[in-house]
């Protein structure tokens, strides 16, 4: 991902452009209020990809496409975004707002516009889009814009995105893949990732809770000790059995009947909400550099889990290696 | 819309990067598609089975129908060649050229169209496509631009150049059919068999109704005595041949066709 990428949910600026002189505007023009919407930076979720949720909520009402967070915040924002978008236009009664199917159809044209741009390995300048596909419809481009990189994320895999804000130029690129995601996510966010997921996975490979003293030697791999104080994770013992479960990634309980008292883990609800079983697998498989079908019946879980996901939303799904042209 | 995505077809990556790469060669012959399809199964989905190309493509165009695009499926005229590209069904303009060409350079198209399509053969000579140079709408023009133009709109594949004149490529039929048939209803010819746009073809001497190569070889194969389907009179032309794919690939190694297939991919 290029530096300067911007996702295309990200700076609505893009329509206020036009109503300021778009060639001569060095930076950032004024129409960008407090943009950098929290729904258009997923990245502490590793699961979510960006253009997917964020782009979904803001399009306009699609009910199919249910990300949990992102979709009141961001309509709450787009409604927002419309009430001071309109104020300073308020004083000049405007044109009549188009029937929404004029909008579609412009966000049609617009998708054909782009791909053939593409095609031709032109730029896509975007006042060349106003001109030559929204024309009138200036006033909404954004929802146009919005609806067009939907149907390009959704059908082509193509993402729609601000290379050079400072020329207004898009390009088309495949989108990146989740699962290059996650890997960014593990690698570089807070290790607690890579502890949490070890002791989820053992849950998981285990199918039932997992008895602390089994943990605990699994953490040994790590070099963690409960007693010992980490130049990292700090206290580890109070981290596992305190904060994750505080954050519902674990559930910390005691096990019945068993004296003297032991206590085991069972995977939190944010764990299954948030974290898929395959990515456990996968995070298995890097581990002990064992292929995930190594454990075999977990794989099958994990694997109708992603059926069940991919059924239950067909939209997020993106090109998964990168691309190799024919 | 996103509703209608969910009763029809499914989209996968698979489906996904075949439209992709479909877009990016825009037009591709039926052995270059059947080599796509593998290819994205073999990236994405390795284990599936590969679907039968056409409920592959029905399956994206039910998809694509709502945006008003189609993986159509033509034929060349002269020797049946079977091809495909994604054609843009909206007919307000010539869009898929709009993009890429000047406005008296669209004119110049437009100009040779119109003669292609008045043309008994289904060519309009440089001279006279040059001749109208004078008439362009927009910026002047000079023949010796125009001359250029013309090799431009062959090299993107919306003519097709043979012995100094011009005919349509079939991708510029298969794209622009929508839009000549109601630009120009008048002068359009159709052809008696698959009553589809017709550019080159064969015509009856009696009763005047046409056909195109292709159809004509798959309508008289293996007829001894070929009759006109409307009036019955003999049929006065020779019959071409059906066009097989494996014969194809046999004579794969004869100069003509690598060069013809060379010629085809980007």
């Amino acid at each position: 991902m290029s530096e300067q990428s911007k996702d295309l949910s990200d700076p609505n600026f893009a329509c206020e452009a036009p109503n300021s002189e778009v060639h001569d505007s060095p930076g950032v023009p004024v129409g960008i209020p407090a943009y950098d919407s929290p729904a258009a930076t997923p990245a502490a979720q590793p699961q979510s990809p960006p253009l997917g949720p964020t782009a979904a909520p803001q399009a306009e009402p699609e009910p199919q496409d249910p990300s949990d967070e992102g979709d009141p915040k961001a309509q709450q924002q787009a409604a927002e975004q419309g009430r001071a978008h309109q104020s300073p236009s308020a004083a000049q009664p405007g044109p009549a707002p188009p029937a929404p199917a004029q909008l579609v159809q412009k966000a049609h044209e617009l998708m054909w516009y782009v791909l053939v741009k593409d095609q031709k390995r032109m730029i896509i300048w975007f006042p060349d889009m106003v001109r030559d596909v929204i024309g009138s419809y200036k006033k909404w481009c954004r929802s146009i814009l919005r609806r067009t990189s939907l149907i390009l994320a959704r059908v082509f895999g193509l993402h729609l995105r601000l290379t050079s804000l400072h020329t207004m130029e898009f390009a088309l690129v495949k989108a990146l893949d989740p699962e290059e995601l996650d890997r960014m996510a593990l690698n570089n966010r807070m290790p607690m990732t890579g502890l949490l997921l070890m002791i989820l996975s053992l849950i998981y490979v285990k199918g039932r809770g997992a008895r602390e003293s089994a943990v605990w030697n699994v953490l040994r791999i790590l070099g963690l000790r409960p007693w010992k104080k980490h130049s990292t994770f700090g206290d580890v013992r109070k981290l596992i059995t305190e904060d994750f479960v505080q954050q519902n990634y674990l559930k910390y309980q005691r096990v019945p009947f068993v004296e003297p008292p032991e206590y085991e883990f069972f995977w939190g609800s944010r764990a299954r909400r948030e974290i898929t079983k395959m990515q456990i697998m996968e995070f298995l498989a890097r581990v002990f550099k064992k292929d995930p079908q190594a454990w075999p019946s977990r794989y099958r879980e994990a694997l109708e889990e992603a059926r069940a996901l991919r059924e239950a939303n067909p939209s997020v799904q993106y090109p998964r290696n990168s691309v190799s042209e024919d | 819309m996103q509703s209608s995505t969910r009763k029809m077809g499914i989209m996968t990556d698979v489906h996904r990067r075949f439209l992709q790469l479909l877009m990016t060669h825009g037009v591709l012959e039926e052995w270059e598609i059947k080599r796509l399809q593998k290819h994205c199964y073999r990236v994405h989905d390795r284990n599936a089975t590969v679907e039968k190309l056409e409920d592959f493509i029905n399956n994206i165009n039910s998809v694509l129908e709502s945006l008003y695009i189609e993986i159509k499926k033509g034929f060349t005229e002269d020797d049946g060649r079977p091809i495909y590209a994604l054609v843009n069904l909206a007919t307000t303009s010539i869009s898929k050229m709009a993009t890429d060409f000047a406005e008296n350079e669209l004119d110049l198209f437009r100009k040779a169209l119109e003669l292609i399509i008045d043309s008994e053969t289904g060519f309009a000579s440089s001279t006279n496509i040059l001749n109208l140079v004078d008439q362009l709408k927009g910026k002047k023009m000079r023949k010796k631009e125009a001359e250029q133009v013309l090799q431009k709109f062959v090299q993107n594949k919306w003519l097709i150049e043979k012995e100094g004149e011009f005919t349509l490529h079939t991708r510029a039929i298969l794209e622009m059919e929508q839009y000549i048939r109601e630009t120009y209803p008048d002068a359009v010819k159709i052809c008696n068999i698959c009553h589809s746009l017709l550019i080159q073809g064969q015509s009856c001497e009696t009763c005047g109704i046409k056909m195109h190569l292709p159809c004509v070889a798959k309508y008289f194969q293996s007829n001894s005595e070929p009759r006109c389907p409307h009036c019955n009179d003999y049929w006065p032309h020779d019959i071409p041949e059906v066009f097989n794919p494996e014969k194809e690939r046999e004579a794969g190694t004869s100069k003509s066709n690598k060069k013809s297939l060379r010629s085809r991919q980007h």
